[in-house]
């Protein structure tokens, strides 16, 4: 069996606001294997975004040891951890964050320019995804000419073109009508089941925690309850 | 994308906020419209001075005996006291292409009387037909006329008539040690004044036809103290003194070749002078150019930062964010030396066609012994319109250099959490 796409041992982050000293995650060990779509539930301040940044190397641990596919982030520098990030991981936020210069087609393309791919290869695979879900005709608009739901669908688009071992996303659908989040939600399965990608969630999102496999409950930064579910989809 | 990734984003990033961009690259146009006008106008205040300074007198090149400066003795003409052909060192001076004319003078130091009054003055021998190609003295008849060749006539400048109660057509009587050790003296008859605007000329020079005064210094008509040469450009005359003294050689007669900067030597020091002072104003309006850029490229990158932190977090190096940022301030700065060029060449074609007269105001002005036209006058000075634009462009990169670095090594987490 080949590695997990994350494994977490024992990590804590502790911040030092003034002379208070916040423990934002406490102890997590946690294990996700390739393909899984798994959504981190738990109120505000629960420790979930610090959780996907100490999982996505955008913050390093206090203590303990975080593994993406094999590769221990909690030794890297800050070079291998930006290669890292490239290679391994895909970010989907929950404003979406597209670089308003670029076109939709350029934004997508993004990651697999960071990686030197050549321009004819990139939109081929960009434009591949912008059909399959349901962008194409779109590529050259600015995000500023695109609505909330397909500048998020171009996120989505950008955060698993490099073929990443995982993908994490903060509160994707929080900015979205129902209409437009269950679009989301329909193109993020799609993908982890035809192209077996891996998502991390962070959400309170009812529709989403319904629509996950895995649902793992944070309260005060401590997985609660860690629970394997069918989907309402599938079902 | 097509360009460069990193340019094209720093690119297309100055169109986000172009009235922001359009006033610092207004701000960096004007310095260096600034540093150009300012640069015009010493050039052409040092031109004014330099064609002036040469032309009105003392000619951009001029050829003696090796022993006639610096004492100008009477006897230490071309070719010693036998003389010389100095017809073929003029007709060799001429062949130089940067040599558009060549004059033969003799001068003589004497007493000018009329009436009761007497005054010492320099007795200056021209060829009346090629004095005026190589200065204008004798251009600048503010009453009467040139003399008549060989004749006993002579013009004398306002000051000295002025001072000698002269008037056109008057007599005056010409007294000059001569070269034969023989006091000469002879009756001239005043045919004009010249007024340059310089009291030392206008109260000291009487120009004399240049046969007429070898006779009364007793100086055969081969014997001449000094040709004056002009050139086609005060600048060139250096190099052509050079080549006109390889050239004469041959001749075999003794002689000295003197371009302006070895004959005034303070008009050359004075545009070396101007050369470092042009190197000061480009830093020092660039200087307060820079904090203006740097400060609105801070803010401009502050206001972006989660875009930082997103390209971070997608993998981004931060070299290739620093890169972006210094394609920003790059083509911040072409655009500045576009618009820099486009309002400031203009302006300056038509101010150096069109110089703007002050005599109304002013006076003769002078200026290291050099009379100066009271008018704004620019010059073009193109190396200096080179350095100035690369100074732009430096500049604005430099001013994108900090900002760069902020948002560079900026915590991604930090800025991202929430988002």
């Amino acid at each position: 069996m080949g590695n997990p796409a994350l494994r977490t041992e024992a990590v804590w982050k502790v911040f030092h606001q003034e002379a208070e000293e916040v423990r934002a995650v406490r102890g997590v060990t946690l294990t996700i294997q390739p393909g899984e779509f798994v959504v981190l539930a738990g109120p505000s301040g629960s420790g979930k975004t610090t959780l996907l940044n100490l999982i996505g190397g955008l913050t390093r641990p206090t203590d303990g040891r975080v593994w993406v596919d094999g590769l221990e982030l909690t030794r890297m520098g800050s070079r291998e951890l930006a290669r890292m990030r490239l290679e391994k991981l895909g970010f989907i936020f929950q404003s979406y964050n597209l670089l308003p210069v670029l076109s939709a087609l350029e934004n997508a393309e993004f990651p697999l320019l960071l990686r030197g791919m050549e321009r004819e290869q990139r939109e081929r695979r960009v434009r591949e995804l912008f059909q399959r879900t349901g962008l194409a005709g779109l590529e050259h608009r600015r995000p500023g000419k695109l609505s909330g739901g397909q500048q998020q669908r171009v996120a989505v688009i950008r955060a698993v073109v490099g073929e990443p071992a995982l993908v994490l996303a903060d509160e994707p659908t929080a900015n979205l009508d129902s209409a437009a989040s269950d679009i989301l939600l329909t193109v993020m399965e799609e993908l982890n089941r035809d192209l077996g990608t891996t998502f991390i969630f962070a959400t309170h999102d009812s529709r989403l925690m319904e629509r996950s496999r895995r649902l793992i409950h944070l309260v005060d930064g401590q997985i609660v309850s860690d629970q394997w579910q069918e989907s309402r989809r599938e079902q | 994308m097509t360009l460069p990734s990193w340019w094209l984003i720093g690119w297309r990033n100055l169109g986000r906020n172009p009235r922001r961009t359009f006033i610092t690259a207004l701000g960096l146009a004007a310095g260096y419209f600034a540093v150009i006008f300012m640069i015009g106008f010493a050039d052409g205040l040092k031109v004014e001075m330099i064609e002036n300074g040469t032309g009105l007198m003392t000619g951009q090149i001029q050829i003696h005996s090796p022993r006639y400066r610096p004492d100008r003795s009477l006897y230490e003409t071309i070719g010693s006291r036998a003389g010389a052909d100095f017809e073929a060192v003029i007709r060799t001076a001429l062949q130089d292409p940067a040599v558009v004319a060549a004059a033969p003078r003799v001068y003589g130091a004497g007493l000018l009387s009329s009436g009761q009054s007497t005054r010492g003055g320099m007795l200056m021998g021209i060829d009346l037909d090629r004095e005026p190609g190589v200065s204008r003295l004798g251009n600048s008849l503010s009453q009467g006329r040139a003399p008549t060749p060989a004749a006993n006539e002579l013009l004398i400048g306002t000051e000295m008539a002025r001072r000698l109660e002269l008037q056109v057509g008057d007599e005056v009587i010409l007294v000059a040690p001569a070269a034969d050790g023989s006091m000469g003296n002879d009756i001239f008859r005043v045919c004009g004044l010249y007024r340059t605007g310089m009291a030392e000329l206008d109260g000291a020079f009487a120009l004399v036809p240049i046969r007429s005064l070898q006779r009364l210094l007793a100086l055969d008509p081969g014997r001449i103290h000094e040709i004056a040469v002009s050139t086609t450009d005060p600048w060139l005359a250096p190099e052509a003194g050079r080549r006109l003294a390889a050239e004469l050689a041959p001749l075999g007669v003794e002689l000295e070749v003197l371009d302006w900067t070895g004959l005034r030597p303070e008009m050359l020091e004075y545009a070396l002078l101007m050369g470092s002072w042009y190197s000061i104003v480009v830093i020092i309006v660039f200087a307060i150019a820079l904090f203006g850029v740097a400060n609105t490229m801070l803010m401009s990158t502050f206001e972006r930062r989660r875009e930082f932190s997103v390209m971070l977090a997608l993998g981004a190096r931060p070299h290739q964010i620093l890169l972006t940022v210094i394609s920003e301030a790059t083509a911040l700065g072409w655009i500045s030396l576009v618009l820099g060029v486009a309002v400031t060449f203009p302006l300056i074609a038509w101010w150096h066609q069109y110089p703007i007269d002050l005599s109304w105001i002013y006076g003769d002005l002078t200026m290291l012994g050099a009379l100066i036209r009271p008018v704004l006058r620019i010059e073009y000075n193109f190396p200096m319109s080179v350095w100035t634009g690369l100074a732009l462009l430096l500049t604005a990169v430099t001013a994108g250099l900090y900002p760069a670095a902020r948002a560079a090594w900026m915590p991604p987490a930090d800025t991202l959490s929430g988002l």
